[in-house]
């Protein structure tokens, strides 16, 4: 991190240099104000920004250099009127998109290159490590730059937005580094406070930068984090490359499908176990009966006992049948039998380690010997 | 999170546990009696297994005993343990309503604050549009969200999608063993 800030720091403080990036703030100014609808924001950003404790201060700061690491695939059109419509950004970004989360960096950093050309070439050495060095330090920003494609995705212009977002994001980080510039002292404590753990956070565009949106930003993150690993556990939904293009809504739509269908499926087997049941048991206490003699108290008649006795002897032909009827028989109980707990929950874990494929001979024989 | 077939073993004890109390004195229930039971003590089993450690296990138990005739029935079911379990339930009830508020102002909120952007950006109506219209459906989204799980209509998005990664877990355990008792039981019972 260091270096790159003292890169950054000593590019930024070359003479012509710093005139552009004060003609490049004056342009910033106006386009934050043309385009976004926090106006007191921008000519006092600046002072926001040293109102914030340090640490805020320099994570603004910081989102700014780990960007400045990244590739700059383009060659940097000689753009400098930031006022120009940025669709006339897009064709050469969609070019060079590359998938998945470089792609927002590398526009970052092209937005980066169109702004200043020259500034950037010392520091645009593709370090793609690096940047994923300062992507693991600054952990909230490539879940928050996915968060601008996730949540803004769905729509055929959603690069555009993307870009939007990014390039003004971008654009309010270097007017306020433009500004820091001129403090080098400033940034020189922010370096030390960059040391410090906390949470990186970037202020976002049109938001101001008080803690309250910055917890809000944190949030967001989380929440995004969180995203991902439920994408993970919805089944389809786990490629990477979908995670670009669905964004949030269309994983939001995965997710709210499978818990209906899984709330779905719970009530219709609830429905199968209620009406199977009435034969059930019956079937125990035949079951039981023969096994052990303390059973024979049984509240229900035995019906059906010759159908099940024959299955019990079996031990290798019908497998299946037998493990299931081990199954059947810790269900049984259940229906109008008082029995002790422990040996139904040894029974359950019999049952259990069924399910895990053991022989069915061993249950047959744990399930007599538990009774 | 803790493994698939341990979470399995644990709802299946206290399922049957908890039918074999409801059951013991009733002997004669219909079949939709019966559904609900199984489904009852399963939603039980569960959500005493979470101990009250996830807001939806809170929810699906507060759910539960608010009923008068499902109240009693839950208390069986849940057995010893039950007071202590409601008590903790009610008392994080008292809390999910404060959070209400805060969230019915937060809506509020929110939504002006859509509003009037949606109006002033119509210097670049296309970018900004389609970031609301964006917005606007994952709003959509995690409402419905909300109402599916249990408990969720509370809650603000990240302990939701907490709540969800939690409920779709335990959603999983349930439909694997109900449904291989439901086909043993069936198999056997065909024959």
């Amino acid at each position: 991190m260091e270096p790159n800030l003292g890169t950054i720091v000593r590019s930024i403080s070359i003479g012509p240099n710093r005139e552009e990036t004060g003609l490049e703030s004056l342009q910033f100014r106006e386009e934050i104000h043309r385009l976004m609808t926090v106006p007191p924001e921008n000519g006092s950003s600046f002072t926001e920004l040293l109102q914030l404790p340090e640490t805020q201060a320099m994570e603004l700061l910081h989102s700014a250099h780990s960007d400045e690491v990244v590739p700059v695939p383009l060659s940097g059109e000689p753009l400098h009127g930031i006022n120009d419509d940025h669709k006339s950004y897009l064709p050469s970004f969609n070019g060079n998109l590359t998938f998945p989360s470089n792609k927002v960096l590398i526009e970052r950093a092209a937005k980066f290159s169109v702004f200043a050309s020259g500034e950037h070439s010392p520091e645009t050495s593709s370090v793609p490590s690096d940047s994923s060095a300062n992507l693991e330090k600054v952990k909230s920003e490539p879940a928050e730059t996915d968060s601008n494609p996730n949540s803004s995705q769905l729509l055929v212009s959603d690069p555009a937005v993307n870009i939007k977002n990014q390039r003004s994001e971008k654009r309010k980080e270097r007017e306020k580094k433009g500004k820091g510039c001129t403090k080098k002292s400033k940034i020189e404590i922010s370096q030390d406070a960059e040391k410090l753990p906390y949470v990186h956070v970037r202020a976002r565009r049109g938001q101001a930068t008080d803690s309250h949106s910055l917890a809000e930003r944190a949030r967001r993150e989380k929440i995004n984090a969180r995203m991902k690993l439920l994408q993970e556990l919805v089944p389809g939904c786990s490629k990477t490359f979908a995670m670009q293009i669905s964004g949030t809504a269309l994983v939001l739509d995965e997710i709210i499908n499978h818990v209906q269908s899984l709330q779905r499926q719970v009530e219709l087997l609830s429905m199968r176990l209620a009406t199977v049941n009435p034969r059930v048991d019956f079937n125990l206490d035949s079951l039981f009966a023969p096994e052990s003699g303390s059973l024979a108290d049984s509240n229900f008649h035995s019906m059906v006992s010759p159908l099940l006795w024959p299955e019990i002897p079996f031990n290798g032909n019908r497998q299946q049948h037998q493990q299931q009827w081990n199954f059947d028989a810790l269900h049984r109980p259940l229906w109008g039998r008082e029995e002790d707990n422990h040996t139904f929950i040894t029974m359950e874990n019999s049952l259990l380690n069924y399910e895990s494929a053991n022989s069915a001979s061993l249950h047959s024989n744990q399930l007599k010997m538990e009774l | 999170m803790r493994s698939p077939s341990s979470l399995k073993q644990e709802f299946l004890k206290r399922w049957m546990r908890g039918l074999q109390r409801c059951t013991s004195s009733k002997k004669d229930m219909n079949v939709l009696e019966r559904k609900k039971v199984i489904k009852l003590s399963a939603d039980l089993a569960i959500a005493s297994a979470r101990n009250g450690t996830t807001s939806w296990s809170r929810a699906l138990i507060a759910n539960a005993s608010r009923d008068n005739d499902n109240r009693i029935l839950a208390e069986r079911i849940l057995g010893p343990e039950s007071d202590i379990l409601i008590k903790r339930v009610s008392t994080s009830v008292g809390t999910v309503s404060c959070n209400r508020k805060i969230r019915s102002k937060k809506i509020l909120k929110r939504s002006c604050n859509s509003v009037r952007r949606v109006r002033k950006g119509t210097h670049l109506p296309q970018k900004v549009l389609a970031k609301s219209i964006a917005k606007r459906l994952v709003q959509k989204r995690t409402q419905i969200l909300k109402r599916l799980v249990p408990g969720g209509e509370f809650m603000d998005e990240l302990s939701l999608i907490e709540e969800t990664l939690d409920y779709i877990a335990y959603l999983r355990a349930q439909v694997d063993v109900m449904r291989c008792i439901a086909s043993a039981t069936e198999l056997i019972n065909h024959d």
